[in-house]
């Protein structure tokens, strides 16, 4: 390659014009990558129900609305899903912490049995904090 | 030949950038010592801590817990025994704690906490004379160390506790899983993680966006967040009668942390505790000591400790959250939470 090259091979062309569009094209792309919202950043809560280690259920909150029953070591719990909210209706579980523990409604928070290892968690609000102790 | 050189190029720098920005997660969850423990780590080392972190969990249990029947603290609850290194260094810590604390924490109270049994199906409300028949069991003076032939010089591996005495350690074992979980995570090279044994938090270093961890902590009268707490390389511990309790027939509520001085559920005017050092075991037992204390003994015991500070929330029963100075840069309030905020003075 000569260093002297003639006016005519530096004028742009429409390859080069290409070239410029698609460096433009994954800067953007890089951008969204890193600054952008996060896929899920707007998406509902996702109601996670894991019982004795393995995932029941997971579905968004919004549509999973009504009474659900999960059983395991022999315990029974009833969940109920409305306006937004996860609580533990009724179970037959020694210590009732499950029942008691209330409803939960949002990004990280989880109901726990024991008992019965059923775990309710809820998952997905991009400003949820990383962890809670309590 | 240019182009296609500077196309390549803009692929290789999203390609590189997308590689390093997501270190690899691993997570792991479990049921272990009483409650529900999930693990979170980053980095390549990432599986191996949380197997391994988990094995560690499991083998603490056995020695630590009060029901199993190969237990240490089985063994030391019925009639003494051999015990492991581990348990004689937990439970003089134990002692060191109860010492401290001016007998706040105390991990001999567990025949009262067997008369209320607050935690089991069947709660009992005690008369005064059943009270008084036990409160003498409880003491640090009730537990004792021996050394059989085989024993290395100068240290102890037997255990045992007065008749009618017992030890329950469920009031800092899981700081001291928590403590074990930290070593495992750095010998793996885990830089980065969440760990959250019950109400114990480890978080480990920063999050993987080079930010501090968002550590919320309950509301004890909601269901939601008292306040954020911004922390990285340190342990939160959360004690509280919310988290356990039970209503007798008459009404009252009796919350689950039994007072060593009374040998009462804690009538303290504080409803949650939250303790913020870098030593798991020594949060868990002072949260506990703080929440049984009540608010002006518990501010007493802070200014006291100013050699070896350690950072805490207090939530009083009148509407105050109330925060030693060290957490002002890491605090945030909550929406919704209600508190009246104050920061302590040094
Ligand atoms: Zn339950």
């Amino acid at each position: 390659m000569r260093s002297n090259s003639s006016p005519a091979k530096t004028r742009p062309t429409p390859w080069d014009a290409l070239v410029v569009a698609a460096v433009v094209l994954l800067g953007a792309l890089t951008a969204l990558l890193f600054y952008g919202p996060k896929a899920h950043a707007d998406a509902p809560l996702t109601c996670v129900v894991s019982v004795g280690g393995q995932v029941a259920d997971a579905a968004p909150l919004a549509s999973f609305s009504g009474e659900h029953t999960y059983s395991h070591n022999g315990y029974t719990l009833t969940v109920f899903v409305h306006d937004g909210q996860v609580e533990v209706l009724h179970s037959d579980c020694p210590g009732q912490d499950c029942v008691r523990s209330g409803a939960i409604s949002r990004a990280g928070q989880s109901l726990v049995c024991l008992p019965a290892q059923v775990v309710i968690h809820l998952e997905g609000a991009v400003d949820g904090p990383d962890v809670i102790v309590g | 030949m240019k182009r296609a050189l500077s196309l390549a190029a803009a692929l290789a720098l999203v390609l590189s950038l997308t590689a390093c920005g997501a270190p690899k997660k691993a997570e792991t969850s479990l049921f272990a010592m009483d409650t529900y423990m999930t693990l979170v780590a980053y980095g390549d080392g990432a599986d191996e801590a949380l197997t391994e972190s988990a094995r560690a969990i499991n083998e603490l249990e056995q020695l630590l817990s009060r029901t199993r029947e190969d237990s240490d603290v089985w063994r030391i609850n019925h009639g003494g025994g051999k015990v492991s290194s581990e348990t004689v260094q937990l439970l003089a810590r134990a002692l060191a704690f109860s010492d401290e604390t001016g007998g706040a924490f105390d991990i001999t109270v567990a025949p009262l906490v067997d008369l209320w049994a607050i935690n089991s199906d069947h709660p009992h409300v005690p008369s005064q004379a059943e009270i008084d028949a036990l409160l003498p069991l409880v003491g640090s003076e009730h537990v004792s160390f021996g050394a059989r032939e085989s024993a290395a010089p100068g240290s102890y591996d037997v255990a045992y506790v007065d008749e009618g005495c017992a030890i329950d350690l469920g009031g800092i074992a899981k700081g001291y899983a928590s403590d074990a979980v930290k070593e495992i995570f750095a010998a793996h090279g885990v830089k980065s993680g969440t760990v959250s044994l019950g109400g114990n938090v480890y978080v480990c270093g920063m999050r993987p966006d080079g930010k501090p961890w968002n550590v919320a902590v309950q509301d004890p009268q909601g269901d939601g967040y008292a306040c954020i707490l911004s922390l990285s390389d340190t342990f939160v511990v959360t004690s509280g009668g919310y988290q356990r309790f039970f209503t007798a027939e008459d009404g009252t509520v009796y919350q689950h942390i039994i007072d060593p001085a009374t040998g009462a559920p804690a009538r303290s005017d504080l409803l949650s505790v939250t303790v913020i050092c870098p030593d798991g075991t020594r949060a868990d037992a002072y949260s506990t000591a703080l929440y049984v204390m009540g608010e002006e003994a518990a501010v007493g015991f802070w200014r006291l400790q100013q050699d070896d500070p350690f950072e805490a929330v207090l939530i009083t029963a009148d509407g105050r959250l109330v925060c030693t100075p060290g957490l002002t840069d890491h605090f945030t309030k909550q929406e919704g939470a209600s508190y009246e905020i104050q920061f302590l003075s040094r």
